[in-house]
């Protein structure tokens, strides 16, 4: 009897394990996405460390495309505009790319204070990456007297459209359910506004800013992946830095990114 | 011992059973084999055997077919957000989505077989399976009726909702934001336009509307007008009027910024209630009532703007052109009106419907004009007529198609024979531009809005502009969505290329047009099959002198007949 049952439960694993590593093939094919954890316990993090660094771009830096400003041209060809899919600063610093701990299952809280925001202002969004945390609302804003629409392109979660009217100058919206992202956001009115979020379910996630920089604080001492996201160079994400974190110091990694 | 058999042997059975449902799993559940083998018949070659909408057919076809697999349906009676409901689902297959590729499929499955369809579709999207509760469907209670009043409320909506940023400032489609739109997937679309109901993906009675605009068009830029993204959800419609004068001022006095402040307070706190719902919480009683009375109004404020967007279209498709076919030129005397007169006014326009040209590469499957109409005066020396079509973007040459080159512009091709067929057995030359048959034809292109070019076609590659041109006086105009164009000729000429018409003579016409930023070049373009066209003869103006006479002859030899008789008998006495 004893064979029987270990016959039927090798057939049974075996159908499993041949059934997952299928359902983890078809997902591989998907665009370049964040990792994030199975699951994530907050709470007070003490005796943590810094992981701090710079991002910088290599190759022949791409000249940022002005926009073409196709309507409401009062309010949004005021100012110049550019494509942000490539923004180097000095020193060929890269702006906005996302870098984050791939495989920590316990630290800190988020930091409720923070403001989420999404300016439309000019008809431009700002910021162009925006970090939002899973079950937490972000809020649109509108200040350009003309109408939007916010459109995120989500799959995980349920996409969104709303009109954003002119007169509508705050309009949070429904906080999400999962980890997903980044996702495009756009506005479908002015075809040209971009910007991306990534809903995330722990706190270790940074933007780089104008200059490359980005810091991740309070992170429990330990070894870690360290991944990276960029809107037009890609992830790291087959081949993550490893970075360890003493209690008290600050680990310092760089990255060096080049277009896909 | 045996039984002990018996048992391990029941339990091998289960356990073999349990894999073989896991490894069902695995490969997309199928709802039945049944559904599954219509799905595949008869769906697959548009939508793809995974659902996708990746289907042999799906390379040429705008609007793409639906990709199953993300759950996104556009035609629902659901909030935003949700899925559709089985009906739904059913209601489209058998339906079918004018001005798409999807067809009826009312006769060629059987009810059966479409609800089997729809248990199928359903298995490509595993949220149908997780979702516990039933879809929120769009209550169509307290519906407001059809009234002036209403759609006048409905058109100040249109405005300060921003429908018109890509439906344009009439409906047709024409908004500024309308080049620009691309769906979920990245594939271009078009805004509809709305004074052609009869292409309302799903349909176009005023709760139609109603739930495309409540729900949203999923997949689609269209948003979905639904609770807190409403305009001044949470207020009344007095305070909202109050409101909207006051952000329309360029600057508000200190009592009238706190005036609105408190209005953004009260506004803030029903898009709470509105989002902590939507995320799934239960409200309070008294959160419950302040939702439903802000729900309340934008109900209302949506029936106003269901009605005024069934105010922009006709009730239904008009007929193919007026009275069997045949478009009929009116006769009258003197000058013949210029482009705009009030005297088209009078005229009921002939509807003449347009297809993709799919004979000859390289083709157009996907149509963007839906037809051409026609007025048309004539009087003794000169004919007038009067095109109008519908088209989303005006495109004027200054474009070019990205593979070929070609400068891309909006066109209208006229079409008749340089012979008029004698008798209505006669063959006519070949619908498209001719062949051993020649045809003559006028050509317009935006580019050159004051002129139309005279042309001989023996075949559509091979047309010519004629030698002798200007015979042809044009006037045309864009505007909202809409071309009209306006062209007189004298009835005869003496180009021996040009069509002579007189009055009581059947002609075949037929339409060509070209829009621009569809990419439609040389035989890329929508066309009509022949219609025919006459100069309506004047009934003669001896209608009032020979019937009178015949009848005064008539009764005069009545009386002398009489008279006559009457002197015989009194002889014969």
């Amino acid at each position: 009897m004893k064979t029987y049952l270990l016959a039927s439960l090798t057939v049974f694993l075996a159908c499993c394990y041949v059934g997952n590593a299928f359902a983890a093939d078809s997902d591989a094919g998907e665009m370049e996405m964040l990792v994030f954890p199975e699951s994530y316990t907050a709470g007070s993090v003490s005796g943590g460390g810094t992981i701090s660094g710079v991002v910088t771009f290599e190759g022949d830096v791409p000249e940022m495309k002005k926009l073409e400003i196709t309507k409401d041209q009062a309010v949004c060809d005021a100012t110049e505009k550019y494509d942000e899919s490539v923004v180097v600063g000095e020193g060929n610093a890269l702006k906005n790319t996302i870098v984050y701990l791939i495989d920590i299952s316990k630290g800190k809280d988020f930091d409720k204070a923070a403001k989420l925001e999404i300016d439309q202002k000019g008809c431009q969004f700002n910021p162009h990456v925006q970090i939002v945390p899973v079950g937490v609302r972000i809020t649109m804003l509108n200040n350009d007297k003309v109408n939007h629409n916010v459109h995120i392109f989500s799959s995980v979660n349920t996409p969104v459209n709303k009109q954003q009217t002119k007169n509508r100058r705050r309009m949070p919206l429904k906080a999400v359910k999962k980890a997903e992202g980044p996702v495009s956001v756009k506005c479908d009115i002015h075809g040209w506004m971009s910007a991306w979020i990534a809903y995330v379910p722990h706190p270790y996630f940074a933007v780089t800013n104008e200059k490359g920089e980005f810091t991740l604080e309070d992170v429990p001492a330990g070894t870690y992946k360290l991944g990276y996201w960029h809107e037009a160079c890609g992830t790291n994400s087959g081949s993550p830095a490893s970075v360890t974190v003493e209690t008290g110091s600050t680990a310092t990694q760089n990255f060096t990114l080049k277009l896909k | 011992m045996r039984n002990r058999n018996v048992v391990s042997l029941l339990m091998l059975v289960l356990g073999m059973l349990c894999v073989l449902m896991l490894a069902h799993a695995q490969n997309a559940p199928e709802a039945s084999e049944k559904g599954k083998e219509v799905y595949e018949n008869s769906c697959a070659h548009c939508h793809g055997v995974e659902g996708r909408g990746d289907g042999s057919a799906a390379e040429n076809l705008l609007p793409k077919p639906r990709d199953f697999t993300r759950g996104l349906y556009k035609i629902r009676s659901t909030e935003s957000g949700q899925l559709p409901t089985d009906q739904d689902l059913f209601d489209i297959i058998t339906e079918g989505m004018p001005g798409s590729s999807m067809p009826p499929w009312d006769t060629a499955l059987s009810a059966d077989d479409r609800w089997e369809v729809v248990a199928y579709i359903k298995t490509f999207y595993d949220g149908f399976k997780e979702s516990e509760t039933p879809p929120r469907a769009i209550s169509l209670e307290d519906k407001i009726p059809y009234a002036e009043e209403s759609v006048e409320i409905g058109k100040g909506l249109y405005v300060d909702l921003g429908c018109v940023e890509c439906h344009g400032n009439v409906g047709r489609g024409d908004g500024t934001s309308a080049p620009t739109l691309t769906d979920e997937w990245g594939f271009q679309t078009w805004p509809a336009n709305l004074a052609q109901g009869w292409n309302y993906r799903g349909g176009a009675d005023t709760e139609d509307i109603f739930k495309r605009f409540i729900g949203g068009i999923a997949g689609s830029p269209m948003p979905a007008f639904e609770g807190d993204s409403f305009l001044h959800f949470g207020l009344t419609a007095e305070e909202s009027k109050r409101l909207s004068e006051l952000e329309n001022k360029d600057e508000m006095t200190e009592a009238e910024e706190e005036e609105s402040g408190k209005f953004y307070e009260k506004m803030d706190a029903a898009v709470d209630i509105a989002l902590n719902r939507a995320e799934g919480m239960e409200l309070s009683a008294a959160e419950q009532q302040t939702y439903d009375n802000a729900m309340k109004v934008v109900y209302e404020k949506s029936w106003h703007l269901a009605n005024y967007v069934k105010s922009l279209t006709p009730e239904k498709r008009p007929e193919s052109a007026i009275g069997n076919n045949v478009l009929r030129s009116q006769y009258v005397q003197g000058a013949l009106p210029p482009m705009d007169d009030a005297a088209w006014e009078t005229l009921q326009s002939g509807y003449f419907p347009v297809v993709g040209q799919v004979v000859i590469e390289p083709r157009q499957f996907n149509p963007t004009i839906d037809s051409v109409n026609v007025k048309s005066f004539y009087n003794d020396t000169e004919v007038a007529f009067l095109f109008t079509w519908d088209d989303r973007t005006q495109t004027i040459g200054d474009e070019t198609d990205e593979t070929t080159g070609k400068t891309l512009e909006d066109a209208l091709a006229i079409q008749f024979p340089v012979k008029v067929p004698q008798g209505p057995t006669a063959p006519k030359p070949y619908f498209l531009w001719g062949g051993r048959l020649p045809v003559y034809l006028w050509h317009w292109k935006a580019s050159a809005p004051e002129q139309v070019t005279e042309l001989t076609a023996k075949g559509i590659n091979n047309a010519e502009a004629q030698e002798a041109q200007g015979e042809l006086q044009t006037q045309s105009i864009y505007k909202d969505g809409q071309y009209k164009l306006w062209v007189k000729r004298a009835l005869k000429t003496d180009d021996k290329k040009d069509l002579q018409l007189e009055p009581g003579v059947f002609v075949p016409i037929a339409f060509s047009a070209w829009d621009g930023a569809n990419g439609d070049v040389d035989t890329k373009r929508v066309m009509s099959s022949w219609y025919a066209f006459v100069l309506e003869p004047v009934p003669s103006s001896k209608r009032f002198i020979y019937p009178p006479l015949i009848a005064i002859l008539s009764v005069g030899f009545l009386f002398g007949l009489r008279a006559f008789v009457q002197r015989r008998n009194s002889e014969e006495v």
